[in-house]
């Protein structure tokens, strides 16, 4: 079924060997460089790393019904995700929260 | 490989017959390959958004106590959490490799790819446990003093929060991995009784998915919780919100 079982297995074995290769990165970030924003700069390196899983292991390439069901998906939960970090700003009960105001 | 023929999955197609009596040949939708593709992301994409809460959640309790959350995590094993993001990075390489095998008609090889991910799987599950014990001998683990609040062994609240969610989420995502075993047990049951062929393969693939859907979330879980708090510096998080 599948004519091009040898390139499929290069192709695999490249992306372990990004993958390899990010995590690494993401082990030396916090004590090498840009160490000021260690917070964003995995986020950052984990979000290159869910790309390329995305792409080439889940076959997500050249998919564009599930490629765009996925985005919004991810829009979704960005959305209520914005929403619910401006209203938790805006949160009423924090001086009296247990959570906002712990007893220290 | 060889299989009875009672055994074998092969698609009988139903027959309606109309008011003039003649046969027509149902449209059977059991080769639908992108169908079942397409009704296996819709679920993931539930996975996705149960876990972006999560985060959600985790991310609003890192905004109001930084410096909490970068002290918990710098307490954290990177080695062995480090190892697990490898093991599972493998593993997602091994499943990969299976149904690669499969649909080149290497049916063999490709449940030795699935052994091997189970034995991963396992891997990850016993690092997790090696894990785990060594908080709960040092008093951190859920139910115990430290993460209750208003006792003398309590920590720091932002530093309960962080290991709440940190056994909440790794927990729940040792229980995918489990499911994932279980997935995993049950495919090479399929592939034996032949109804998982190099022809007819997507609950492979979709299983390949879903253990791929695992790795992705811990692509995220692994440096949100043991990487922030690795470096020296405030982890690039402003101080006093």
């Amino acid at each position: 079924m599948v004519t091009n079982y040898k390139a499929e297995k290069a192709s695999y074995y490249k992306v372990l060997l990004g993958l390899l290769v990010l995590t690494a990165i993401t082990f030396v970030q916090p004590s090498m460089f840009l160490t000021h924003y260690t917070f964003g700069m995995q986020m950052l390196i984990g979000t290159v790393k869910a790309w390329i899983i995305l792409m080439y292991y889940m076959h997500l390439k050249g998919e564009v019904l599930i490629g765009w069901t996925v985005i919004f998906a991810v829009f979704l939960v960005a959305f209520f995700f914005a929403i619910v970090m401006i209203d938790v700003n805006y949160f009423q009960f924090a001086d009296v929260s247990h959570i906002t105001s712990p007893a220290q | 490989m060889a299989h009875d023929s009672h055994d074998s999955h092969e698609y009988v197609p139903e027959i309606a017959v109309d008011r003039d009596g003649n046969q027509h040949e149902v449209q059977g939708w059991q080769g639908d390959t992108y169908g079942g593709k397409l009704g296996f992301w819709l679920f993931m994409l539930t996975e996705v958004m149960m876990f972006g809460s999560m985060f959600m959640v985790l991310s609003y309790y890192f905004h109001l106590h930084p410096q909490d959350f970068l002290d918990a995590s710098a307490g954290l094993n990177r080695v062995l959490g480090g190892t697990n993001t490898v093991v599972l990075l493998v593993s997602a390489l091994t499943m990969g490799l299976g149904l690669l095998k499969m649909r080149n008609g290497d049916v063999k090889g490709a449940k030795l790819m699935i052994w091997a991910t189970i034995l991963l799987a396992l891997v990850f599950l016993g690092v997790k446990a090696v894990e785990w014990t060594a908080e709960y001998h040092h008093g951190i683990f859920l139910g115990l003093d430290a993460l209750q609040s208003g006792n003398e062994h309590s920590l720091p609240f932002g530093q309960i929060l962080f290991f709440g969610m940190y056994f909440s989420m790794t927990g729940l995502h040792g229980v995918h991995i489990i499911i994932g075993i279980g997935l995993m047990l049950w495919l090479l049951k399929r592939i034996n009784s032949g109804k998982v062929t190099p022809e007819h393969n997507i609950l492979h693939f979709n299983i390949a998915l879903y253990w791929d859907l695992v790795h992705l979330i811990w692509v995220f879980v692994f440096p949100y919780f043991y990487m922030i708090g690795a470096g020296d510096i405030a982890g690039g998080v402003i101080h006093g919100h």
